[in-house]
């Protein structure tokens, strides 16, 4: 009997192994970003920078056909069985099925999946064994300048990218721009979900001041925006501050990360 | 024989959900004022327990628990970390300002403390923060994963930051879920009046 068992232990670990095998076959490229020092556009000078260690960054951002995969494997996050309180009703909302993009949306396979909270983001990546960045990860990884196009900075880049008016249909990754990272459109084709979306914008300790919104929050203090000109940025934390959990928009998608093996080859 | 004794305790188990559920459905109606008044601030999410949720947390004891373990009667939420010198130890002392008014009323609630100190507040940490509180077991403080935090931060819509020291900017808000775990009320503020949170909570009773 004890044989019978160990057999079928050990045929279910051989089928485990060609499993994650072909998993890996896959896998989505990601690259490493260096990490360091960081620092929000709106703290004080006294603020010390927050470190980051360096990560691995999915290269892109998520696409349709790679989330109908995970919605396939977990149907419990299939439009009609979503929880409302981890998705609103706006959910896959330009999906034709449960399990279908559909044939008239057969251009946007490759291109970034949107209309997704972030709690369907975390369990994407928790399915595939990473997580979300967090906004300093996601800011520094951002931030590297871009080696495919002519550009006089960033933040003009991004600001032209605002100004447009959103396309019809959303293009494909690696349709903007590649950073030296080798990280694709990083600004350019959509928001993304970061883990810590829900951080009060200010680290600034005034607890002995007398400001009546000091009474709302342990240890905040207002905005000192460091880069007035960094308007772009701005923008961007003003929208991950006014954005809940199960919030599912047209613009907003994302990409995970991983911690680097602990001996950081 | 085991069997049987096994089936019978599942239907015994099966039953008594149904009669949970039975006196979910009855108070429905009447706790739509108490839900329309988090509705407005807070839209979709609502509509459904937070219980769904099966991050695991564990209390000051060392016990394992999920949240739904709540279940039963009406749940005061405070987010905290230990090494907060001001406003932590202010949401504490009017969250033990509410139980005492239940108490004085004659009302029972589930307290708990909640730490967005991964890192430092262990089952130990915050046990010390209890005896430093004067908080008895009757309360529960809990720690869990960062992710399990996030979530519940998300979800109670408590923004909060770590610095580079490891402290936290957050917001301080007291919530109170109703006995099936549904966001039923939220007070923002140090200095705010807990009248309105008693009431809340003995209607929610009630």
């Amino acid at each position: 009997m004890k044989v019978v068992f160990a057999i079928l232990f050990f045929i279910s670990c051989l089928s485990c192994e060609s499993q994650s095998k072909i998993n890996i076959a896959a896998e989505k490229k990601m690259v490493k970003v260096k990490g360091g020092k960081f620092k929000t556009f709106y703290v004080s000078k006294t603020d010390k920078p927050l470190l980051v260690e360096p990560f691995l960054m999915d290269e892109c951002a998520v696409t349709n056909k790679e989330f109908l995969e995970f919605v396939k494997a977990n149907p419990a996050w299939s439009k009609s069985k979503v929880k409302r309180l981890f998705a609103d009703s706006n959910y896959l909302k330009h999906w034709k099925s449960d399990f279908e993009i559909g044939e008239s949306n057969k251009n946007i396979y490759n291109s970034p999946v949107v209309n997704v909270s972030w709690f369907a983001a975390i369990a994407y990546c928790n399915w595939k064994n990473k997580r979300l960045p967090n906004l300093a990860e996601w800011e520094i990884a951002g931030n590297a300048p871009p080696q495919n196009i002519q550009y006089t900075s960033i933040t003009d880049y991004i600001m032209k990218w605002y100004e447009k008016p959103s396309l019809p249909v959303l293009p494909n990754v690696k349709t903007t721009y590649c950073n030296t990272y080798g990280l694709y459109d990083m600004h350019g084709l959509i928001w993304e979900w970061t883990f810590d979306f829900n951080s009060f914008i200010s680290t600034s300790d005034s607890r002995n001041t007398s400001n009546n919104d000091n009474n709302l929050f342990c240890a905040g203090a207002s905005i000192n925006v460091t880069n007035r000109e960094d308007y772009a940025a701005f923008l961007r934390y003003g929208f991950r501050g006014s954005l809940r959990g199960n919030y599912c928009i047209s613009s907003l998608g994302f990409r995970c990360v991983k911690d680097l093996p602990s001996n950081k080859l | 024989m085991k069997k049987y004794i096994m089936l019978s305790v599942v239907t015994a188990f099966l039953f008594s959900c149904n009669g949970n559920m039975d006196v979910a459905n009855n108070n429905a109606g009447t706790d739509n004022t108490v839900k329309k008044s988090v509705t407005k601030n807070n839209n979709a999410s609502a509509a459904e327990s937070i219980f769904i949720v099966s991050d695991t947390f564990q209390t000051q004891n060392k016990k394992e628990i999920i949240l739904s373990s709540l279940s039963g009667k009406p749940t005061v939420v405070g987010m905290i970390f230990t090494n907060c010198s001001y406003a932590c130890p202010k949401i504490t002392a009017q969250m033990k300002n509410i139980a005492g008014k239940l108490k004085a009323d004659g009302k029972d609630a589930n307290f708990v403390l909640v730490s967005f100190d991964t890192k430092r507040d262990n089952a130990g940490q915050l046990k010390m923060f209890a005896n430093m509180m004067n908080i008895d077991d009757s309360w529960m403080l809990l720690h869990g994963s960062e992710q399990a935090v996030r979530t519940l931060s998300v979800l109670l819509n408590v923004q909060f930051e770590k610095d580079a020291e490891g402290n936290f900017s957050h917001s301080n808000i007291i919530s109170v879920l109703d006995k099936n775990g549904v966001l039923a009320f939220q007070k923002e503020g140090l200095e705010a009046d807990q009248k309105e949170t008693v009431n809340r909570i003995e209607e929610l009773i009630n």
